[in-house]
């Protein structure tokens, strides 16, 4: 076997980053975080004649500047010299506008490639570019690539081969020449010395300092001399910044691209489906609409799944009986189905969920529609400080939380994705509805109406504080800016691509899903277990020692432990009170609410007898607001990959439920 | 004139961008730099504007779109 190689994969948004890495890739990626930073880390790797090679799949970003963690994260990574080869992919069909991160790139030493990605959409819209002429100015390999196209990737790993071997560097003369004319460059280049910041050469930090990029400027002053340092500042000064960099980055791509690309020319409308999507007054209507069809286009693969999440409970009789038969302990009987077995079907039914949010979402995604959703729910969500497409996750919670947190990797930035996820928890779930109403028409009749448009008032409440407390630390104020975004044209779906990605995240929320439920699975059954049979256990202790508590917050012990047992899974808080109403212990009622036990046929009049109406909304109130279940605790560690934004979530929740149900109790007082 | 005062279906050619560091950064790497026309697509209330520019359809935030100065290019 060869040596083995590191390719790095750069481009802007939509040039189809994402479709090359997975296609490459496919089930062999990994998702973390770089280290110390809340940026994602995609890597994965193939082989290809024998080589093995690496992939980074480097954030998506319109540039190299020091906008964004993003930015500066990627240009140290290919500075750093750790990838051998930079892939640097444009988009054919708009070449000129995504030249630019080449244009960028340019003065890092590190060797590189072109890919002129979506060559077929380049050549339906009647454009031809001649990728040798190109080649020949730039000095490195320039490929004419489409992702669904077998043939090309054949040339991409040949060429991939090549350039491995003879390590071209793009050859920045030309472009050098253009920025002599911004008066000041050459007198900063000659105060940069070459090897001033490793991997970047003095014309990619000169055109940088002109730019006015603080990062770098703080790198330099590192290893220069201060009097150099103010020097180039008031030189910099003098210039139009980004401005004339820019205009002289452009003037050397129209160069470039000069004979080498020729297009017919064509009116500019925008298509059927954007007349829709972009319109003023049916844009948010059909974004809505189109949510909710891919919410139920999501259960369509997620049914098989489902089902077998529930057969796996059916093992639990035939477990008991053959340890009981070889004379097992009846705690590990107890343990193995109460714990494991239950959690096995809570992540099988979750995984089916999460492949089908995963797929539909990220092909709403791939052709285009998210990009959409973005433009249409700009400025709404803007004011909580997230992107337009925040609005899905949250639309797809009302259905399931879980849903929402996987749908809400879509979201590029890591601070704007945790406080979607937060902001998604406070969104009553299908679990919530299907209990609320009932149990509000139980005990306020048509007053059940009134119980559940407060519940609607106080969750948009609940959001935009949310927002408020967790947006200054995820989302800072220097971070939030209007949309500067492209949108891109429709594309057709590369499914294999998708169906790769989508496996392969499933596989991995496999594996760091199980470890967070059957840790809290496993010690929400240890606190309830009660070692002596009938009432007893760690919770059943707490709860009625601390029922003074917990009464001024509305809640008896019966109704407490219920809501405890909400944070498992909401659907099994009714069938606990049922249970501890009619005298069962807490013990077995939890076990038995959590594999969708039996609901006493009496529950009205249960109900009714045992629960005031102001505990039955304080009940109401935690319920609905408190942590979703575990499968969504779950999938929220997986989508932040961090245990401390989880944690703080779910305390947050757990107090701010509290709080409601208090409010809730007192104002029922003042009321009955 | 700024950009976001032009009308839709209007062709204006960019003069400058006025802003701090990192709006001007990120203007310019979306393509939009002096001397480059744009297309204006839509410009409706409370949505971003949408303007075709180098080949592209470019969504912008209202607000960002001051800080781009243009002349409006008269057929």
């Amino acid at each position: 076997m060869r040596a083995n190689a590191t390719i790095a994969l750069l481009g802007q948004p939509n040039a189809g980053k994402s479709t090359l890495f997975n296609a490459l890739t496919g089930l062999r990626q990994h998702v973390g975080n770089w280290p110390g930073k809340t940026v994602e880390k995609k890597e994965g790797n193939f082989s290809h004649k024998g080589v093995n090679y690496k992939v980074a799949d480097l954030p998506g970003s319109y540039s190299l500047s020091a906008n964004s963690d993003e930015e500066v994260i990627t240009r140290d990574y290919i500075a750093s010299g750790d990838a051998d080869i930079v892939c640097i992919l444009a988009d054919s069909s708009q070449l000129q506008r995504s030249m630019f991160m080449l244009a960028d790139y340019a003065g890092i030493d590190v060797p590189c490639i072109l890919l002129l990605n979506m060559a077929d959409v380049a050549k339906q819209q009647g454009k031809s570019i001649d990728a040798k002429a190109i080649e020949n100015k730039l000095g490195i390999p320039v490929i004419p690539f489409s992702a669904t196209d077998k043939k090309s990737y054949d040339v991409f790993y040949n060429a991939l081969d090549k350039a491995v071997a003879s390590k071209n560097k793009l050859n920045i003369e030309a472009l050098e020449n253009k920025y002599e004319s911004i008066e000041g460059f050459q007198q900063i280049c000659g105060l940069i010395p070459n090897d001033a910041i490793t991997g970047y050469s003095s014309t990619w930090l000169a055109v940088k300092a002109i730019e006015g990029d603080k990062v770098v400027m703080a790198k330099l002053s590192e290893v220069l001399d201060d009097s150099v340092m103010a020097q180039i500042e008031s030189i910099a000064k003098e210039t139009k910044g980004a401005v004339a960099t820019g205009g002289c980055k452009f003037a050397w791509i129209d160069d470039v691209l000069d004979n080498a690309v020729s297009k017919k020319s064509k009116n500019i409308k925008l298509g059927k489906l954007d007349k829709i999507y972009l319109s003023r007054v049916w844009g948010k209507p059909a974004v809505v609409l189109t949510v909710i069809l891919g919410l139920l286009a999501s259960f369509i693969p997620a049914i098989p799944p489902m089902i077998i999440g529930s057969v796996v409970l059916m093992l639990k009789a035939p477990i008991a009986s053959g340890l009981a038969a070889i004379g097992a302990p009846h705690i590990l009987t107890l343990i193995i189905n109460d714990v494991v077995i239950q959690s096995l079907s809570y992540i099988i039914k979750m995984l089916g969920f999460v492949f089908g949010v995963t797929l539909s979402f990220g092909l709403l995604e791939e052709v285009g529609v998210m990009a959409r959703i973005s433009y249409v729910f700009d400025n709404t969500m803007g004011k909580l400080g997230l992107q337009g497409k925040s609005v899905m996750p949250f639309l797809i919670s009302f259905g399931c939380t879980m849903g929402g947190a996987a749908g809400a990797r879509v979201i590029d930035n890591w601070g704007q994705k945790v406080l979607t996820i937060a902001l998604a928890w406070a969104v009553p779930c299908g679990a919530a509805w299907a209990t609320i109403p009932m149990l509000a028409t139980i005990f306020f009749g048509p007053g059940a109406v009134a119980v559940i448009v407060a519940i609607l008032l106080i969750m948009l409440v609940h959001m935009y504080v949310t927002a408020k407390v967790f947006g200054r630390k995820l989302v800072k104020k220097q971070d939030r800016y209007g949309m500067i975004m492209e949108l891109p044209p429709y594309h057709k779906p590369k499914w294999g691509a998708l169906f790769r990605y989508v496996l392969g995240r499933t596989k991995e929320t496999f594996f760091r899903v199980t470890k967070v439920v059957l840790l809290v699975c496993g010690i929400f059954w240890a606190l309830s277990y009660s070692p002596a049979g009938g009432n007893g256990g760690i919770l059943y202790k707490v709860g009625t020692a601390i029922e003074p508590v917990t009464k001024a917050i509305g809640m008896p012990w019966q109704l407490f432990l219920s809501y405890i047992a909400s944070a498992v899974g909401k659907e099994g808080a009714i069938g606990v009170i049922s249970a501890l109403y009619s005298g069962g212990s807490y013990s077995a009622a939890f076990t038995q609410a959590m594999s969708g036990g039996g609901v006493a046929g009496d529950l009205n009049s249960i109900l009714l007898a045992n629960v005031t109406k102001p505990e039955a909304l304080a009940f109401m109130f935690a319920m609905t607001f408190n942590m979703p279940c575990v499968v969504a605790l779950a999938a929220t560690y997986q989508e932040t990959h961090s245990a401390k934004w989880t944690a703080k979530i779910v305390l947050y929740y757990t107090v701010v439920s509290l709080l409601l149900a208090f409010l809730a109790y007192h104002v029922g007082l003042l009321i009955w | 004139m700024s950009l976001s005062e032009l009308k839709e279906n209007k062709e204006a050619v960019v003069t400058n961008i006025v802003g701090d560091t990192r709006f001007v950064s990120r203007i310019t790497s979306i393509g939009l730099t002096p001397g480059c026309s744009v297309l204006v697509v839509k410009n409706d209330k409370k949505r971003p504007m949408l303007v075709y520019s180098r080949d592209t359809m470019i969504a912008l935030n209202k607000k960002e779109c001051t800080g781009i100065m243009v002349e409006e290019v008269t057929a």
